[in-house]
């Protein structure tokens, strides 16, 4: 026993660095994302064609699985006439490989913009209606339920329909139907940071309700709405195509996945899938990259 | 086996997880045995091991963790080594767990005849019927009035001692012979903490089982156990005798946890002459308006405090009582009703907003969590800071070098003024807290309940911390606890509140060695001294008081105290009492008391 009444006792203020543990869903998330990211900077300018301009080759299917081998080593060895349209052309002889991977700089400007407006506002309305409640924030919440109460998809229709097809237009559109999803998402953390002893003792330390609003109870309930983000972003590329997709969105020959989609719906049965499959499977793994990163960042944050 | 061979015997007993690179332990060879009719506390840190101990002994570990080796030996087996199938038979019938928190360990869906039902159909053959017989049995047993009716209540239907009381109903439902009750009274008021503790220790005479008591409480230690295991790191460091623990502990975490109660005796801080009083409140009030309801919580009734420039006064009361909001309503974070707070013959409920933030400087709180208390996203030297730039300005270097002193005075290093509070512990942060609230030199301080998150290490150095900055600083404490241990050592005067009343007032002296209220006799004599020499189970205390806490929505019409009250007369019932003055500095509100009807009752 002696010699076990020699030990110290470990410091109180002893500092236990938290365990990191790989999160694969984390890690794909930031792959896909980052990847639409860079593509969006440099997409326009890395494809083999330009993505605004036709070519005399009309409705080209694909290489099949056999042939990629050959065009590859041929379009490397400088021997084929033309470079290879990896995912064929359209009805109208774009290269569709060149549009899809252009495409990022249109469809993620517009919902990173959108995100980006409704997220100050939202956040801002949602501080304010959480931390001073009187019966003009309750106003502001009833309102913001009416416009929730409407589909995204058909208010931002309207709203484009009314404003003019212009990629302006479409962000003012789509921050517009966002906004009370941040209005609700930080209000609610806003009424919980409020509770907390924090706020209390800003309060009895002789702090103005503004400052506490504003230095305190803001940073502290910002988390839940910069996590919606990343899937308010994926969803708002679906938002943006979709609009394309029913003709209240971007012009011709932008380059754009739901415009592409839409266009190569006419084609599909004569049996020319490739026009909008491969839009399509980029508007989705993008979105499922989003929403992908969002949910993890969640959980991460739940556990702290 | 024979009557003294050990119940269960551990040996070698080791639990870890692994993490990238490397393998943790929170329990390495933890070795002891425990015999028939014991009751052996298992004590130590935040973070010794006890509860994955205690779960290790049923062969079970919390994810990531995993049973490492060692032998579990009970009835003349190893825990460790029975198929899955075969220790789910002995956990719950041989062995029963009570769990902290009991609410959350009740199913809400299941009305709790049905859980104790099935906790023992799970090993006996019963009709539902005979199971609803034995449930009702059981938890008559463990003292629930009225178990007819109790058997069809759900978990949230139940106060946190009644359900606490079902938990071990289900526990003792096949006859265990041997209890695992980890923190089972963390949480709970004094008296129903004392209650409770007294029916398992009856419980496990009766019936010749034994008991495992994982506790940080000494109180608990003192009272209840006849061997205590202390757990440091992961081992056993001390096995001891209660008597012998108490008197001669080897271990330097022993020594550190018991050094303060030892110290106590006769040290007390020098008494404050009474004075006038500094911080004053008269008939202050507060109720709270029930939402649909033309009725009111009446969280505070009339209470008229004073407290003398320099003086602590504790304020102890069970929970619901009332105190925490005299505490806010004296920093008028709450708003009160009606009454006064006089500070200096200043009334703060009268000042304008601007008045009252500078009236701020001079008044400060420190509240309950440590952790809830400080903005997350700062840092020690950022919260050290604000009060300072809200109340007085001055430049930023002068500023820091306040903040550093104020961390110096609560004897904390300047290097954590870079840390987050995140990774500090509970400890350390309520001295950051303790230390924002007199960097601006306040002369009154409401402590609310500063201690009671805290494990008992850092308690007792945080009560010692408080007692010297009084004397230092010459400041006025309002101390607000249910720890009447804390209380004794740290307060000069104490008044007990009792539905939102001063039921009795006077020195801690008077209060603690002669209590006259009937409400002050009970709570001290359901107060566990951490002291083996008087053991509440050697001496029964009759001063008990039934039932519990009547809601303060439905206040009764006379003595608030009238259902629960052991000397209730007639007239009690009736008369609403007063809080009258008995000479000698102290007040009770007791008609019979005051009468000398109860003197030594």
């Amino acid at each position: 026993m002696s010699e076990l009444t020699q030990d110290q006792l470990p410091d109180e203020h002893a500092y236990v660095p938290p365990v990191a543990r790989r999160d694969w869903l984390l890690l794909t998330g930031i792959v896909i994302v980052a990847t639409v990211c860079i593509l969006a900077v440099i997409g326009p300018y890395i494809g083999p064609y330009d993505p605004t301009l036709t070519t005399i080759r009309i409705a080209i299917p694909p290489p099949s699985l056999t042939e990629i081998p050959g065009q590859l080593t041929g379009w490397i060895a400088g021997t084929l006439d033309h470079a290879p349209h990896w995912m064929g052309t359209d009805a109208n002889g774009y290269d569709i490989f060149s549009r899809v991977i252009a495409a990022p700089r249109t469809d993620l400007m517009i919902a990173l913009s959108a995100n980006a407006i409704s997220l100050v506002i939202g956040v801002f309305l949602g501080l304010i209606a959480g931390y001073f409640r009187n019966w003009a924030t309750e106003l502001l919440m009833r309102v913001s339920d009416v416009m929730q109460s409407f589909p995204v998809f058909i208010s931002a229709m309207v709203l484009v329909a009314l404003a003019g097809r212009s990629s302006t237009n479409i962000v003012i559109a789509l921050a517009f139907v966002y906004v009370p999803i941040y209005v609700r998402l930080t209000r609610a953390e806003v009424l919980a940071q409020t509770a907390r002893g924090y706020v209390e003792a800003a309060r009895a330390m002789g702090n103005r309700e503004l400052s506490i609003a504003l230095r305190h109870v803001l940073p502290n309930s910002l988390t839940p709405a910069l996590i919606q983000s990343s899937v308010t972003v994926g969803f708002a590329i679906l938002l943006t195509a979709g609009l394309s997709f029913v003709g209240a969105g971007v012009r011709p020959p932008t380059p754009e996945w739901g415009l592409m989609i839409s266009t190569g719906a006419n084609q599909i049965v004569l049996g020319e899938w490739w026009p909008s499959v491969f839009p399509g499977l980029a508007i989705s793994i993008t979105v499922f990259g989003f929403a992908v990163l969002g949910n993890a960042l969640e959980r991460r944050y739940e556990r702290n | 086996m024979n009557a003294t061979d050990p119940i269960l015997s551990v040996r070698d007993l080791r639990v870890g997880y692994e993490v990238p690179g490397a393998l943790v332990t929170p329990v390495q060879s933890v070795s002891f045995d425990i015999s028939p009719h014991e009751v052996v506390g298992l004590v130590g840190d935040a973070g010794s091991g006890k509860s994955t101990t205690a779960l290790a002994l049923m062969g079970l570990a919390r994810a990531p963790g995993k049973i490492l080796g060692g032998k579990v030996m009970f009835g003349g087996q190893n825990l460790l080594d029975l198929p899955d199938a075969e220790i789910r038979k002995i956990r719950g019938r041989d062995i029963g767990i009570i769990v902290q928190n009991p609410r959350s360990a009740l199913n809400p869906m299941l009305r709790v005849g049905r859980q104790i039902g099935y906790a023992y159909q799970a090993h006996n053959k019963a009709t539902d019927a005979q199971a609803r017989a034995h449930a009702i049995d059981m938890l008559r047993l463990v003292g629930i009035n009225d178990p007819e009716r109790r058997v069809e209540a759900l978990a949230q239907e139940l106060s946190g001692g009644m359900a606490q009381r079902a938990l071990i109903a289900m526990a003792l439902s096949s006859n265990p012979r041997l209890l695992i009750a980890d923190e089972p009274t963390s949480g709970l008021d004094v008296t129903i903490q004392a209650q409770f503790l007294d029916e398992m220790w009856a419980t496990v005479q009766k019936t010749g089982s034994a008991m495992l008591l994982v506790t940080q409480e000494l109180g608990v230690i003192a009272n209840y156990c006849d061997r205590v295991l202390v757990l440091h790191q992961g081992r056993i460091v001390e096995d001891a005798l209660v008597a012998q623990f108490f008197t001669a502990p080897q271990h330097a975490y022993s020594r550190e946890v018991l050094r303060f109660f030892q110290e106590r005796s006769g040290d007390y801080p020098g008494q404050v002459s009474g004075g006038a009083g500094f911080v004053q409140t008269r008939a202050l009030t507060k109720h709270f308006p029930l939402r649909g309801s033309a009725k009111v919580v009446q969280a505070v009734d009339n209470v008229t405090l004073t407290i003398a420039k320099g003086e602590a006064l504790g304020l102890v009361g069970e929970s619901g009582s009332g105190k925490t909001t005299v505490g806010r309503c004296l920093v008028r974070l709450v708003e009160p009703t009606s009454g006064q707070v006089l500070l200096d013959g200043v009334d703060v409920t009268a000042l304008s907003a601007a008045d009252l933030r500078r009236a701020r400087a001079r008044i400060q709180i420190v509240f309950q969590d440590p952790f809830d208390s400080v903005n997350p996203r700062w840092t020690v030297a950022d919260i050290l800071d604000e009060p300072l730039r809200v109340q007085e300005g001055g430049s930023a270097s002068g500023r820091r070098d306040r903040a550093i002193e104020a961390l110096r005075q609560v004897d904390l290093d300047p290097a954590l003024m870079k840390a987050k509070p995140g990774e500090l512990g509970a400890g350390t942060l309520q001295r950051i807290n303790i230390a924002r609230a007199l960097i601006c030199r306040p002369e009154f301080l409401v402590l609310d309940e500063p201690t009671s998150v805290l494990a008992p290490r850092a308690r007792n150095s945080l009560i010692a911390l408080l007692a010297r900055l009084q004397v230092e600083l010459g400041i006025s404490y309002l101390f607000i606890s249910h720890d009447l241990t804390t209380v004794r050592y740290l307060c000069q005067r104490v008044a007990v509140m009792y539905l939102g009343q001063i039921v009795e007032e006077g020195t801690v002296e008077q209060v603690f060695t002669q209590p006259q209220h009937p409400y002050s006799r009970a709570l001290l004599s359901a107060h566990l001294m951490p002291d083996p020499s008087h053991r509440r189970v050697d001496h029964p205390v009759p001063a008990a008081l039934e039932g519990e806490i009547p809601s303060p929505i439905d206040v009764p019409k006379g003595c608030y105290l009238a259902s629960r009250c052991p000397n209730v007369t007639d007239a009690c019932r009736a008369n609403p009492q007063v809080l009258t003055d008995i000479g000698d500095g102290r007040a009770v509100r007791c008609e019979r008391v005051v009468r000398g009807e109860l003197t030594d009752g």
